[in-house]
């Protein structure tokens, strides 16, 4: 039999599975924790940072990954506090400031909240989300793709930046890529990068109430877990 | 070498050494670590052993050379022992004499004694000098007796006792609670306490351990750890000896920065030399106690200092960190409980164990206890490594060990705990120096890099050249760190150059809030720190540029223009001469003048001038 714990998330308690995470956890009851990185049945690196909740103990309160936060027995976790929702929005902003030309990464932005880009946009078109990198290395254990670099510097890349052999040209990196389809509206061109902003109806983002999954299209355009399942 | 099997073998080779030295008269005492290599210490060790085989001397008078002192600016120095008499900045070119007259003749040579800069007096011994009185060198101190490549040195005074005390008479239990009660705190940054790690690793369960030993020393400036592994490796060895006995470790490794040959070359050595006699291996010393260490090399990553970094670059991956929601002490090194400390914190376990937890806890503050080395630089008369009891105040390390301003522009600043670390005004020089403190006042003790900063420089530019730094040795891994700190030096660039507002302030502030709570690893958690306590404390600076456009220093290029001032320039075209940008014209003893196209702001006229006549606005 499958052992649980129980823990409160957003206060009301929650059962799951011994060893899953907090994401995992949510997720399966219907509280959306939005996320980026996170792809089921891989490794979770806690990379984007946008699962960040607040693990609540003793009275003080540390900002977390849930995707990287094993449920424990008693666990208090808030996704929807205040603080969450300030800290995410910046998150997302600094990500839709990279990289405006995904519809994934703008779904995020508008899901977080995001009303204003205060940066320059860069319109880069990767966000080193690491999907393809573990989805490559673990499950068809191909290891065709890497990270190389360091910093601002980092980046996907082949072995030497050639294909090699042993790629087996399935093509799950780009399918699990956040950046492989555009926003709505097309392609933007440089210099005229903007806030898409067109699903804000859809998005689960009144601050009265819980962030309950509605399974709404935002997720579609980066396999959010619940798209998935 | 014989190996010892028993732990009075040890004593007994004590003794033997002592007997076997009582007949040095005296000792020629050359320190030769990396920063005196640099100073050309290795020249002067030369001269000064031609000489002696030149002139010959009496067979009981000893070279010995050991690793640094701490007084890097003063070297090459030469000590003598006894007398405690010390020469600075030597050269070759001074070892006909000193062999001739004060190792032959017992004479001192006034010259090559030190000069105090403050007070101008001149001091014969080490003693005397007002860089060392001021200090407490608990740690330091040994680098003097011990060539780093003499493991019989070490013994000699004293060496390894520790380990046969722990051996012998001291449980692992009792070791942990005795680290526990002297309120030792690690030295790498965090100041986490020792005791409550070695007790959470001691209790987890699991039939192998690792005890790791920091010395990827990344800070910009700081050089503390390497000094010590470098002067010293059985300390650190028998450290972390210690260490493994009582949490129950076999395996330790000592995780050293490439770019630290001379640190990497003697830990080897020190790890052979142990091995050899029996104080590494299989059952130390005919205990039930095995123990080795490794010397890894690290690729000089700042981040690979970072506990999960370096111990997935020590497993053979790339150095970037993983979530820490357990904590390395329960699943480090391959997933078994590991204890990671820094050079520093390693070093002092000896002489806890030989003095007791009592004689270490009566140094310091309440809450930070023993002494702590800091590398002292910048704007400061003597820079160096300064050992000091915790709750010095940062006056009298400033003022009395560094001994205040140098170039004539008053200190207004410092700099502690490098990149993550923060400044501090003036006005909090009276703050005493421990890692609460410190934290309080929006600083960090870090690693022990205090960076001393006078009226000529720009707090702006402080912030921006950190975030530069930080920018390029973030992992990249996730985005708050990599995007987010990217974006803040940005901002200050902006401000740096004319182009920032006051809602860019806002933004910082802001920014700096997410980056500092949603990184993933302590890099991009304590990132921010130098912008927000510059903020805080140098504000003015801040608004300064936004608003007035204006770079009080006068260092931030953009905002400040060089001018001849007319009344003081004769026209000599000493400046005119040296501008390599041809932006400086006028006619012989008429008052020159700068073309602002052509003028890159380099500031060599300045530098120049004989007559005060360009000035910065
Ligand atoms: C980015 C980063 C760099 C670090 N670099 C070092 C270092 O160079 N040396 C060190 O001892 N600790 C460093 N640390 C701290 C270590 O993670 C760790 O806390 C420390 O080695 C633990 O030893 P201690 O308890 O003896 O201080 C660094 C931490 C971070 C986040
Ligand atoms: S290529 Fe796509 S999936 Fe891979 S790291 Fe970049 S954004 Fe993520
Ligand atoms: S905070 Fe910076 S250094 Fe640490 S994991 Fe994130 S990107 Fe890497
Ligand atoms: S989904 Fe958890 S950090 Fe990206």
């Amino acid at each position: 039999m499958i052992q649980t714990v129980t823990l409160t998330i957003d206060g009301v308690p929650v059962k799951a599975a011994k060893g899953a995470s907090v994401l995992d956890a949510a997720l399966e009851v219907g509280i959306c924790i939005p996320h980026l990185c996170h792809v089921p049945f891989l490794q979770d690196t806690g990379a984007c940072r946008i699962c960040i909740v607040e693990n609540v103990k003793n009275g003080s309160s540390r900002v977390t990954t849930s995707c990287t936060l094993t449920v424990q027995e008693g666990m208090n976790i808030q996704t929807n506090s205040e603080k969450i929702r300030k800290l995410r929005r910046n998150l997302a902003e600094l990500l839709v400031a990279q990289a405006p030309n995904s519809k994934a990464i703008q779904d995020i932005a508008v899901r977080c909240g995001v009303k204003e880009v205060r940066y320059p946009f860069r319109n880069e078109n990767c966000v080193q989300c690491g999907r393809c990198v573990r989805y490559c290395t673990e499950m068809w254990k191909a290891n065709a793709l890497g990270f190389v670099g360091r910093g601002k510097n980092r980046r996907v890349e082949f072995p030497f930046a050639t294909r090699p052999d042993f790629c087996k040209n399935c093509g799950s990196c780009t399918l699990y890529c956040p950046m492989s389809i555009t926003p709505c509206g097309g392609p933007m061109k440089r210099g005229e990068e903007h806030l898409c902003g067109k699903c804000e109806s859809q998005a689960v983002t009144a601050p009265n109430i819980i962030g309950a999954c509605t399974r709404c299209e935002l997720g579609k355009g980066f396999s959010c877990t619940r798209h998935m399942l | 070498m014989r190996k010892f099997n028993h732990s009075s073998d040890l004593e007994g080779f004590r003794q033997e050494l002592l007997e076997e030295r009582k007949d040095i008269t005296s000792t020629i005492i050359i320190p030769n670590g990396t920063c005196c290599q640099a100073a050309n210490s290795l020249a002067v060790i030369k001269a000064i052993l031609q000489e002696i085989a030149r002139q010959g001397v009496d067979k009981n008078v000893q070279v010995h050379l050991t690793g640094c002192h701490g007084f890097c600016e003063q070297e090459p120095m030469i000590l003598f022992e006894p007398g405690n008499i010390i020469y600075c900045r030597v050269t070759p070119e001074d070892a006909r004499e000193i062999v001739g007259r004060t190792v032959k003749g017992s004479e001192v040579i006034e010259r090559l004694l030190y000069t105090d800069p403050v007070s101008g007096k001149t001091a014969r011994t080490e003693a005397e000098i007002p860089f060392y009185q001021a200090q407490d060198r608990q740690l330091l101190q040994h680098n003097k007796w011990v060539d780093p490549r003499s493991i019989k040195d070490y013994i000699a005074i004293g060496g390894y006792r520790a380990l046969v005390k722990t051996l012998d008479s001291i449980s692992p239990k009792t070791v942990v609670e005795e680290v526990r009660s002297s309120g030792l705190r690690g030295r790498g940054g965090g100041g986490f306490s020792t005791g409550r790690k070695w007790a959470e690793a001691r209790s987890a369960p699991s039939d192998e351990k690792y005890v790791i030993c920091n010395a990827d020393e990344g800070d910009p400036g700081a050089y503390m750890d390497r000094c010590l592994l470098e002067s010293n490796p059985h300390l650190i060895i028998e450290g972390m000896m210690i260490g493994a006995w009582a949490v129950g470790a076999q395996k330790g490794y000592i995780y050293v920065r490439n770019e630290y040959p001379l640190a990497v070359q003697h830990a080897r050595l020190a790890v052979k030399q142990a091995r050899d006699i029996g104080l590494l291996g299989e059952n130390i010393l005919g205990s039930s106690f095995s123990f080795d260490v490794e010397v890894a090399r690290g690729g000089g990553a700042f981040v690979c200092g970072e506990s999960t970094a370096l111990m997935t670059s020590l497993e053979g991956k790339v150095g970037e960190p993983r979530p820490k929601d357990i904590h390395t002490v329960k699943e480090g090194l391959w997933n078994r409980p590991s204890v990671l400390n820094n050079v520093e914190t390693w070093a002092n376990i000896p002489s806890i164990i030989m003095n007791g937890s009592g004689w270490f806890a009566s140094k310091g503050t309440k809450g930070s206890k023993g002494t702590k080395i800091f590398a002292l630089t910048g704007q400061v008369k003597n820079t160096g490594l300064v050992e000091i009891s915790m709750g010095t105040t940062l006056h009298d390390i400033v003022f009395n060990i560094g001994g205040g301003q140098k170039n004539g522009k008053a200190i207004k600043a410092v700099q502690t705990g490098g990149p993550s670390g923060g400044c501090l005004p003036l006005s909090k020089f009276d703050l005493p120096v421990d890692f609460d403190s410190l934290y309080e006042a929006g600083s960090m003790m870090g690693s022990g890099g205090m960076v001393v900063m006078d009226e000529g420089t720009c707090m702006v530019d402080v912030a921006k050249y950190f975030l530069k730094f930080l920018q390029d040795e973030s992992c990249g891994k996730c985005v708050p760190c990599r995007i987010g700190v990217d974006r803040m030096l940005e901002i200050v660039t902006d401000i740096t150059e004319g182009r920032g507002t006051r809602e860019q302030i806002t933004l910082l502030e802001e920014l700096s809030e997410t980056v500092a709570e949603t990184s993933l690893c302590g890099l991009g958690k304590t990132a921010p720190n130098p912008v927000l306590s510059t903020m805080r404390y140098f504000a003015d600076e801040y608004f300064a540029h936004v608003d007035e456009k204006r770079c009080p220093a006068g260092v931030c290029k953009a905002l400040i223009s060089y001018d001849i001032l007319d009344e003081k320039c004769n026209g000599c075209g000493v400046c005119l001469r040296a501008c390599p940008h041809g932006a400086i014209k006028g006619e012989k003893k008429k008052v020159h003048a700068i073309e602002p196209q052509l003028c890159l702001k380099c500031g060599i006229c300045i530098t120049e001038c004989k007559f005060d006549a360009i000035a910065v606005g």
